[in-house]
């Protein structure tokens, strides 16, 4: 056994996507090579190129999502920061939040953050399976006048997909504002914003929209400010003014954007807009395959909705008698097959589930996994387990 | 050969992204237009701005209008 890399059947796709599209890794590439300059500052034909890069990857990501205006998208490091600027930049003390119980660390560690600060934070707990009850939901918000409800699109846990929609109308009814983590969503479901109606969406760049790692987005209604969190440059008009612009989406970008970064978001949502319909039957195909599999393995407790209840390709396993922690590393060294056991960041889930004390064997599939990659996991687990 | 200095039409924007999707516009409608730095005389020291010839300055603000994205400044300058 050793800890040389070499090739692997991948199912970390909920971590992150790989291995990364051709496409994607040129447009990093490009982006270092020949659109190296910073973007939106100087006038020259490199700056201007980069420009562009950045211009058209919101563009592509906007069409992508449903999002009428590119402004309303923001470019972020990552899901993390935009579910912190959507969180902070939105809250203040005083309000009251309603959370689900599924929530990944990047909402519930910022929530407990503004918890210090005066901020009244209620979780309502999904179901066995990682799932939200609208129902329930209604009930906590009517309980006091609530400023937001705060959930999870998907379970980075489960696979679950929550009532989005629903919550929405509960929310906005009741005169909350719908703050959506939606990490697990983009790439791996057919994310419409407008239909949603949402208030704001944190989207994780390199999970299921295929980009590198250090990229992310968040969607802000229009009409909708939050504080920003970082302030400086912008590029644009009005240097000599030391207030933030207040302008979409210069606003929330302060800074030097990461251009090979979002360039490769871009040539992402490029490939999800020609090809995304069929890559996510065959993800959903596939994680079928290998989530019927799992539930033939003895000993082996299989978590999140059932086979044929909807599901982003997410799903955890314990056993009888093997720890978490050993089948991963023995599917690893013995097999070569990627998975992750733990907690995934997300506390409240396995909370949820019946999980916290042991942790769980985390399988995600993604768009480049092929039903052969899920026979040898299957088969390789089966051997782990003997 | 000595060029001679010509005056042309500039229009500001909000912002960078404004200005590319002002820019993609005028592309897409077909009217000449060249993105520069935001010249003194529109009051702004940063950023950039598109200039089109004097000729061209009807169409490119209907154009502008046309593609949502119009422009919040317009001056006249000499350059070459």
């Amino acid at each position: 056994m050793t800890d040389a890399p070499r090739a692997c059947v991948y199912l970390d796709h909920a971590a992150t996507s790989w291995p990364k599209p051709p496409e994607v890794i040129d447009a990093v590439v490009a982006a270092m090579r020949e659109q190296g300059a910073n973007p939106g500052r100087g006038a020259y034909a490199m700056a201007l190129a980069a420009s562009r890069v950045v211009f058209e990857a919101r563009r592509v990501c906007a069409d992508l999502l449903g999002v009428p205006d590119s402004r309303d998208l923001f470019f972020t490091s990552g899901c993390t920061e935009a579910c912190n600027l959507m969180l902070k930049g939105l809250l203040s003390p005083g309000d009251r939040v309603v959370v689900s119980s599924m929530e990944h660390n990047a909402v519930s560690r910022p929530l407990h953050a503004l918890q210090q600060l005066g901020v009244r934070v209620d979780v309502v707990s999904a179901d066995a399976t990682g799932t939200m009850d609208a129902a329930d939901v209604e009930r906590a918000v009517r309980l006091a006048p609530t400023r937001a409800v705060v959930c999870q699109h998907a379970s980075n846990v489960t696979g679950a997909i929550q009532p989005i929609a629903d919550i929405a109308d509960i929310a906005h009814e009741n005169g909350a504002l719908l703050l959506v983590d939606g990490a697990q969503g983009g790439g791996h479901l057919d994310v419409d914003l407008a239909t949603l109606s949402v208030d704001a969406y944190a989207l994780s760049g390199h999970k299921g929209m295929l980009g590198p790692q250090g990229v992310g987005l968040l969607y802000l209604r229009p009409g909708l400010e939050a504080r920003e969190l970082t302030q400086g440059g912008t590029g644009g008009g009005s240097s000599e003014d030391d207030a933030q612009p207040a302008g979409r989406p210069e606003r929330y970008e302060a800074g030097t954007p990461n251009t090979p970064g979002i360039a490769g978001l871009g040539a992402g949502g490029r490939l999800l807009a020609a090809n995304g319909a069929e890559w996510r039957a065959e993800e959903q195909r596939v994680f079928r395959i290998l989530k019927a599999g799992l539930l033939e393995l003895p000993g082996v407790r299989v978590y999140g909705p059932a086979l044929d209840a909807p599901t982003v390709p997410v799903t955890c396993i314990t056993h009888d008698s093997l720890e978490p922690d050993r089948i991963a590393f023995l599917l690893d060294r013995q097999a070569g097959v990627a998975v992750r056991s733990g907690l995934h960041c997300a506390p409240w889930a396995h909370r949820t589930i019946g999980t916290l004390g042991t942790g769980a064997v985390r399988l995600s599939v993604g768009h480049s996994t092929t039903e052969t990659d899920v026979r040898i996991a299957l088969a390789a687990l089966a051997e782990v387990l003997g | 050969m000595t060029r001679q200095p010509r005056t042309f039409v500039v229009f500001a924007f909000p912002s960078v992204h404004d200005t590319l999707a002002a820019e993609d516009a005028l592309k897409r409608s077909g009217v000449p237009a060249t993105t520069i730095p935001t010249p003194h005389e529109l009051g702004e020291l940063c950023g950039i701005a598109i200039r089109v010839e004097p000729g061209h300055a009807s169409a490119a603000e209907e154009a502008l209008v046309r593609g949502g994205a119009p422009a919040s400044a317009r001056a006249e300058i000499t350059d070459l």
